[in-house]
C-alpha cells in the first residue's frame, strides 16, 4: 500500500517535472530563438477562430440557465433586477474561463495531442529535429503563442454572449424591468471583474497547450499512444484548469476585489 | 568522420547496444548489417544525437557531439542528413513545401533559388516534375525517394539510410540501391546504410559491419565477409533460421 502510494507519488513528481522542463523550454525558445509568426497566426485561426462556435454555445446557455435559477430564487424575495448583475459577475469571475477553457481543453488539447502524436510515431518529430529544428520551437512555442492570443478573447466572447442570453431570458421571457436590470448589471460588474475573466483565460490556454504537447510529444507505441494521448491531454488539462481556477480566484481575488 | 567509441544503450531493461565502435571515413559507403532487432536503427539514431547513448560515445569530425544538448546539435545535424525508414515525409505539406523546408530552414528565402534546388533534388531521385503532390498520394517507394530527396536538398557531407529499402518490391529495391550508389558518386557524400538485405549491403558497401548481440561481430570488406566462415554470417547470407518445419 506504502509502495503504491509513493510510486503514484513519483509519477506525479516526475509528470510535474517533465511539464515544467517543457514550459523552461517553450520560453527558452520564446526568448531565444525567431519566433514563427506565421505558424502561430494559423494556428490562432485553427485553434482560435475554430474554436469560437462551441465556445459562444456555451457561454449562451450558461447566461441563459444561470439567468433561470438566478431569477427562480430572487423573485421569493423582490430582488428580480438583481439577476443581471449576479449573472455578469459569475460568468467574468469563474463560470465564463472555466468554462472556455473545459470546452477548448476538449477540442484543441485533443487535436494538439493527435496531431503531434501521430508526427511522433511516425517519426516525422525525428525528422524535424534531424534538418536542425527543435520540436518545441516548430510545435509547441506557435501553439503557446496562439493560445495566448486566442483564449482570453474566447472567454471574452463567451462572457458577453453569457450575459446576452442572459438579457434575453430576464428581460423579454420573465418581465424583469430592463431599466433596472441594466443599471445593476453595469453597476456591479468592474473593470475588475473583466480582467480576472482574461488573465484567468490567458492561463488556461497555457495549462492545454503545454498538456496537450507534453502529451502528444511522449506518445509511443503506435496507433494506440495516439489514441491514448488526446484522452489523457484532454483528462489532465481539464483537471488543470479546474485545479488552478480555484488557485486563481484566491489569489487573483488579493488584487482584483470583488464589488 | 563519423566513429563511435564503445556505444552501450537499454531500454527499461533490454541492453541493446553493449559496445558498439564503428569508424567510417570520409566518402565511403558504410553498411550496418544485423537481424531485426538488433539495434541498427538505435546505433544510427545515435550517430546523428537522436538519441544519447548510456556510456561511449559518437565523434563527427573528430568532435563529441555525445554531451551536446539538443540545441547545440543543430550544426552537426546541417552536415548529416537522414533517410527514415518510414521516410517521415511531413504529412501537412505538399512535396514541394517538404523539400523547401530545409532550405528555409538554413534561411534561403529567394523562392527562385529554393524552387531551382526542388526541381534539382527531385531530377536526382528521378521523380521530376511531382512537386505539388500531397504525400499520401505517393507509393512506398515514391515517399522513400522524395525522402531522400529532403536529405539531399540541404547539401549534407554525410547521408544516413535507416532500412532504405524495406518493405518495398525487388525493383523498386534495386532502383534505390542504384540511387544511394550515384549520389555518393555524384555527390562525393559520406553515407551510412542500415539494412538487413544482403543485396542492399553488397551493392552499396565499401565496408560492412556486422552487428549481432549488441555488438560489432564483423568488420570488413563485402568480399571479406562474402569469404567468411563465421556461422553468424554465414547463417544471416544465406537467410538459414535453424528452425525445422516440424
Amino acid at each position: 500500500m506504502l509502495t503504491q502510494i509513493g510510486r503514484s507519488l513519483f509519477l506525479l513528481l516526475n509528470y510535474f517535472g517533465e511539464l515544467a522542463q517543457l514550459v523552461v523550454e517553450a520560453l527558452r525558445s520564446l526568448f531565444g530563438a525567431p519566433v514563427r509568426w506565421r505558424l502561430a497566426m494559423r494556428q490562432v485561426v485553427e485553434m482560435g477562430a475554430r474554436s469560437q462556435l462551441v465556445v459562444l454555445v456555451t457561454g449562451a446557455f450558461t447566461g441563459a440557465v444561470f439567468a433561470a435559477q438566478t431569477f427562480f430564487q430572487f423573485h421569493r424575495f423582490g430582488m428580480d433586477s438583481a439577476v443581471g448583475s449576479v449573472v455578469s459577475v459569475s460568468l467574468f469571475r469563474e463560470l465564463g474561463p472555466a468554462l472556455s477553457g473545459l470546452m477548448v481543453a476538449g477540442r484543441v488539447g485533443a487535436s494538439i495531442a493527435a496531431e503531434i502524436g501521430t508526427m511522433k510515431v511516425t517519426e516525422q518529430v525525428d525528422a524535424l529535429r534531424s534538418l536542425g529544428v527543435h520540436p518545441v520551437d516548430y510545435l509547441v512555442t506557435p501553439r503557446v503563442l496562439a493560445m495566448m492570443i486566442s483564449m482570453p478573447l474566447l472567454v471574452a466572447e463567451c462572457c458577453a454572449f453569457g450575459i446576452l442570453a442572459s438579457y434575453l431570458v430576464a428581460v423579454p421571457v420573465f418581465g424583469i424591468p430592463e431599466a433596472g436590470y441594466l443599471k445593476n448589471l453595469i453597476n456591479w460588474t468592474t473593470g475588475r471583474d473583466v480582467i480576472m475573466s482574461l488573465i484567468k483565460g490567458y492561463f488556461f490556454g497555457i495549462v492545454i497547450v503545454i498538456v496537450a504537447c507534453h502529451q502528444g510529444l511522449k506518445a509511443e507505441n503506435g496507433a494506440a499512444g495516439v489514441g491514448r494521448a488526446p484522452t489523457e491531454a484532454v483528462v489532465i488539462a481539464s483537471l488543470g484548469i479546474l485545479g488552478l481556477n480555484f488557485i486563481l480566484t484566491f489569489a487573483l481575488n488579493i488584487f482584483f476585489p470583488a464589488g | 568522420m563519423i566513429e563511435t567509441r564503445d556505444l552501450t544503450k537499454s531500454f527499461g531493461s533490454k541492453a541493446v547496444l553493449c559496445g558498439v565502435s564503428l569508424t567510417v571515413q570520409e566518402g565511403q559507403t558504410l553498411v550496418v548489417l544485423g537481424r531485426s532487432g538488433c539495434g541498427k536503427s538505435v546505433v544510427l539514431k545515435h550517430l546523428i544525437g537522436l538519441l544519447k547513448p548510456d556510456s561511449g560515445e559518437v565523434l563527427v569530425d573528430g568532435e563529441s557531439i555525445t554531451g551536446l544538448p539538443e540545441r547545440k546539435l543543430t550544426d552537426v545535424r546541417r552536415k548529416i542528413g537522414m533517410l527514415f525508414q518510414s521516410a517521415a515525409l511531413f504529412d501537412s505539406m505538399s512535396v514541394e513545401e517538404n523539400l523547401a523546408f530545409p532550405l528555409q530552414e538554413q534561411g534561403i528565402r529567394d523562392m527562385k533559388i529554393i524552387n531551382e534546388r526542388i526541381a534539382e533534388a527531385l531530377e536526382m531521385v528521378d521523380l521530376p516534375g511531382e512537386q505539388k503532390k500531397a504525400p499520401s498520394a505517393l507509393s512506398g517507394g515514391m515517399r522513400k525517394r522524395v525522402g531522400l530527396a529532403r536529405t539531399i536538398i540541404g547539401k549534407p557531407r554525410c547521408i544516413l539510410y535507416d532500412e532504405p529499402t524495406t518493405g518495398l518490391d525487388p525493383v523498386t529495391s534495386d532502383s534505390i540501391n542504384h540511387m544511394i550508389r550515384r549520389l555518393q558518386r555524384r555527390l562525393g557524400v559520406t553515407s551510412i546504410v542500415v539494412t538487413h538485405d544482403m543485396k542492399t549491403a553488397f551493392h552499396c558497401a565499401d565496408h560492412i559491419a556486422f552487428i549481432h548481440e549488441g555488438r560489432v561481430h564483423f568488420s570488413g570488406t563485402p568480399d571479406e565477409m562474402r569469404a567468411s566462415k563465421d556461422k553468424e554470417i554465414t547463417d544471416f547470407i544465406e537467410g538459414r533460421s535453424g528452425d525445422t518445419d516440424t
